[in-house]
């Protein structure tokens, strides 16, 4: 069987490797166009701050492909014929392939900014090595930065930047940080982490036009509060989407809508072609299509297409949700309904007086639903299995402890965290 | 530290095996050199008229010259009693002693020396005891150092405050006062086989009932009832001078330590080759102290003894262990080479010790398998979401400290081990077996 997989990312590499390990004779082939091998982008931040080699970057050592009989392309895929079942490269190649999995992965987001046009240079992302690069070629010669877009990306754009010693300033369309995911007191604890790193943070205020100087570099931005800002670089963390720009071009494209239209075993609208990682767009019988964009998703959709490229028609999931993340100094965890959750929800919020620790768990009266953590570390297995077995918020209290997974020595207090009922407060601007 | 400032280049590049770094390391090594073997060789014969005019150049006097051939044999002894004022070099300094110092046979005998205690302060100039004195202050500069840097982090703190404690009195103040008051010098920070002469039949006149006991039962029971319960790290990285000096003074270079499976193998060929020939050389001094007089067991043992002691002792964890720090990162003796980490290794196994991995959390962000002294590939387990006990871990805790998604946690835990306890584990630990660079589990 010749396998095909269309991206490099740890969705496509895992769906490599598993397939290997369920057939030893199969033939894979990864195409890749962004790098030559699989790197880890969750960890391009660390790259940036010198904490890392980018060869650090890479999940796996460059033999475990060879070893694996795994074949690696660095090309670009850039057509597709359904009932030849082949794929075009931007070199020119055409491969065969019995099996074909999608796993592109996401692009950033812009939006039709005034002047945006006129940019030559000192626009960056943060999702690709290219903008890595870009990032680095251009922090030397950058005193000022503006960091737009209030997510998990930006912030760690901003650390980055600062780490660098270059002055930041943060526009975040919001009244807080990330209210999609936090409740106003775990946004306000964040603003302090920001502003004690000297952040120039500025709520609900958003970029209405770039201006460039007369090379084309970025020189400042204007603000909607008609204030302009001067900057030497200007970074761009407004969210991602589904890559699926170059299939819009195929001569047989699947299905597309956000992102690739999957069912739940993860198949495409055409045969024999299937997709995972940031770029499926699953859409369940019943209920709304969704995209999930996250590395442990990415990876079970992987482990999952494999499975099924053999036939076995497993239907796809997704776990009870749980993340976690690092704001500067302060480690974040969510497990559950957090992000879905109407504003009002009744919530049990526990917070430390001095220290930025504190605990929110959300619930309907009767039972747990959710867990928003901050400033200490917590086993989301455990309050993963709370919530499936619908302990009720006194009960959660008492145990909270258990779930508690601090260094040895070094476990929170969470008797000194002061409890209070409070409700959701969402305050999402419009 | 900002890379454009030239603080940060220079950081960067002592950091990053660059230039600095590599002059750092051969200054290292030389001073190594000297330290264990210069005086043998750099000190001019002095003129002479009796042994008396030798003494304190540890030499005998021959045909009008202190001949330092005999000096040669005896230092040999000196290099496998790492950085130590050997009793024999106080023996010279204070002349009376020597011949109680050294029997005839060969063998030390306890220092009976009565001599008034002005003597006694000659050897706080002796360089072994300058050599301690600059250990203990890269241990409790760089331990201040690391307290500040994880200030956040209580184990940090605990951890290496032991450190700093144990260095400063068992491991330096200790030593030097029992020998100010004629005792036998003894660490009770080191244990045999890292301190192989401790169970050398040889020197338990020297040494005397009470510390020989004390040797057995630290090696013999200590070593592995607290292994069994903690694991290695309780002496790997709370209480071993040489762990100590990696984990604080070695602080910068952790990160450069091999992480590559082919590292690994050699890793595995490299250390349970020197433990076997401690075990091997230990045996065979029993044997020739316990078997009746036999010229070549006498001969072989001493050979050893002296093999050990160059090869071992002075090359592997002094220059190669603390010289390469700025290349090869700070625990290149402890991973490879360290008898007593092979030993305790093994005992780590079988006990409580784990590194626990949370489900499904892990980003694969490397930066706990960059951050490991050990050079364990600490993600290949994280990304694979299993929990693992590798013999080579000290439990320096620095890989659940970097992990930005809180997924590692040390702990001791009398529930089942997730890893099999087979042969072939032993050998592959893991899936990452000789075959394969990829998890059997993804
Ligand atoms: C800065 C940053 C930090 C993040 N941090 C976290 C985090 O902490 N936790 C978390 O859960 N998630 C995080 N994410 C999200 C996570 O990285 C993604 O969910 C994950 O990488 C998705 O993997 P993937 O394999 O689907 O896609 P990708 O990793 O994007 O890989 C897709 C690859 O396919 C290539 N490709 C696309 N089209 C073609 C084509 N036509 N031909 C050839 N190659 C093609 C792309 O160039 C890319 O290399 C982060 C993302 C970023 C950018
Ligand atoms: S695995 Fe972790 S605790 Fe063990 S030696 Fe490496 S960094 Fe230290
Ligand atoms: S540091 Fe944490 S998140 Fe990163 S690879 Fe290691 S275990 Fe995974």
């Amino acid at each position: 069987m010749k396998i095909v997989i269309v991206g490099n990312g740890v969705a496509g590499v895992t769906c490599a490797m598993t397939a290997r390990q369920r057939d030893p004779h199969a033939e894979i082939t990864i195409v890749g166009g962004e790098t030559d091998y699989f790197f880890s982008r969750t960890a391009l931040m660390y790259s940036f701050m010198d904490r890392m080699t980018r060869r650090d970057l890479e999940p796996y050592e460059r033999k475990a492909y060879a070893e694996q009989r795994i074949a690696l392309l660095r090309d670009w895929v850039i057509d597709h014929h359904a009932d030849a079942k082949t794929v075009h490269l931007s070199s020119g190649t055409t491969l065969h392939y019995d099996k074909l999995v999608l796993a592109l992965g996401a692009t950033p987001n812009r939006f039709g900014w005034e002047g945006i046009n006129d940019v030559k240079d000192g626009l960056v992302h943060f999702v690709s090595m290219q903008d890595l690069d870009a990032c680095e070629r251009l922090t030397p010669t950058t005193r000022e930065a503006i960091v737009v877009g209030g997510g998990l990306i930006g912030i760690e754009l901003v650390e980055s930047l600062l780490h660098h010693g270059v002055k930041v300033t943060f526009l975040i369309r919001e009244p807080y940080y990330w209210p999609l995911a936090l409740g106003r007191e775990e946004g306000d604890i964040v603003t302090e982490q920001l502003r004690a790193h000297g952040v120039q943070v500025r709520y609900m205020e958003e970029m209405k036009r770039i201006e460039v100087d007369a090379a084309g570099r970025v020189s400042g931005v204007l603000t909607n509060k008609g204030e302009t800002i001067p900057c030497q670089m200007l970074g761009i963390c407004v969210g991602v989407r589904p890559s699926i720009d170059r299939l819009k071009a195929f001569t047989d494209p699947p299905q597309l809508s956000r992102g690739v239209v999957v069912d739940e075993t993860l198949q495409s609208s055409l045969p024999d072609v299937f997709a995972c990682g940031d770029c499926a767009e699953i859409q369940p019988i019943e209920g709304r299509s969704y995209v999930e964009m996250i590395w442990y998703s990415a990876k079970r959709q992987g482990r999952h297409v494999a499975a099924n490229l053999f036939g076995d028609q497993l239907r796809y999931a997704p776990p009870i949700f749980f993340n976690s993340s690092k704001f500067f100094e302060v480690e974040y965890t969510t497990v559950g309904e957090v992000m879905s959750l109407p504003e009002g929800t009744p919530t049990l919020f526990r917070k430390h007086p001095t220290k930025p620790l504190c605990q929110r768990i959300l619930h309907n009266g009767d039972r747990v639903l959710g867990f928003n953590m901050l400033g200490s570390r917590w086993n989301h297995e455990i309050l993963e299995r709370w919530i499936r077995e619908r302990r009720s918020p006194a009960w959660v209290v008492a145990h909270l402890a258990d779930a508690q997974f601090d260094v040895e020595f070094g476990r929170a207090n969470l008797a000194s965290c002061i409890q209070r009922e409070l409700p959701l407060a969402k305050e999402l601007a419009r | 530290m900002i890379r454009r400032t030239p603080a940060g280049l220079f950081l960067h590049d002592l950091k990053n095996r660059g230039l600095s770094a590599w002059t750092l390391s051969l200054l290292l090594i030389a001073f190594y050199g000297i330290l264990y073997f210069g005086q043998y060789y750099w000190t001019p014969d002095s003129p002479c008229t009796d042994n008396a005019s030798c003494y304190s150049e540890g030499a005998v006097c021959e045909a009008g010259a202190c001949v330092r051939e005999s000096q040669l044999e005896r230092g040999q002894d000196w290099l496998y009693r790492t950085a130590t004022v050997h009793i024999d070099e106080l023996g010279w300094k204070l002349g009376a002693s020597v011949d109680a110092a050294t029997r005839p046979d060969g063998t030390l005998a306890r220092d009976e020396n009565k001599n008034g205690v002005i003597d006694n302060w000659e050897h706080f100039g002796n360089r072994w005891t300058i050599y301690g004195l600059l250990y203990t202050l890269g241990i409790l500069l760089g331990g201040a150092w690391i307290c500040f840097k994880y200030r956040h982090n209580r184990y940090q703190i605990i951890r290496t405050g032991v450190v700093m404690m144990v260095q400063t009195s068992f491991a330096f103040s200790l030593p030097i006062l029992l020998k100010f008051f004629h005792k036998p010098e003894y660490y009770f920070s080191y244990m045999w086989p890292l301190k192989i002469d401790y169970l050398d039949p040889r020197n338990f006149a020297y040494y005397g009932e009470g510390l020989v006991l004390w040797g057995f039962f630290a090696s013999l029971a200590v070593v592995p009832v607290m292994t069994l319960l903690y694991g290695k790290r309780w002496y790997c990285s709370w209480v071993c001078g040489c762990g100590g000096l990696a984990n604080t003074f070695g602080e910068p270079w952790r990160h450069l330590s091999n992480k590559s499976s082919n590292a690994w193998k050699f890793e595995k060929v490299a250390i349970y080759t020197v433990m076997g020939v401690a075990f091997f050389s230990t045996a065979l001094w029993f044997a020739s102290a316990v078997l009746p007089e036999s010229s070549s067991l006498h001969a072989a043992a001493t050979g050893t003894r002296k093999w050990y002691g160059l090869v071992v002792t002075a090359s592997l964890s002094g220059a190669i262990g603390t010289g390469l720090y700025p290349i090869g990162g700070t625990r290149v003796w402890c991973r490879n080479f360290c008898p007593m980490a092979a030993f305790l290794g093994i005992i780590q196994k079988l006990g409580r010790f784990r590194i626990r991995v949370k489900k499904e959390m892990c980003i694969s962000c490397g930066l706990c398998s960059k951050y490991c002294e050990m050079g364990i590939d600490v993600r290949s387990y994280a990304q694979a979401g299993l929990s693992f006990t590798r013999a080579a871990c000290v439990g320096c805790g620095l890989c659940a400290e970097v992990c930005p998604r809180g997924v590692l946690r040390l702990e001791n835990s009398a529930k089942v081990d997730p890893q099999e306890l087979s042969l072939v584990s032993f050998l592959d630990e893991s899936w990452k077996g000789a075959s394969s660079s990829v998890p059997a589990k993804i």
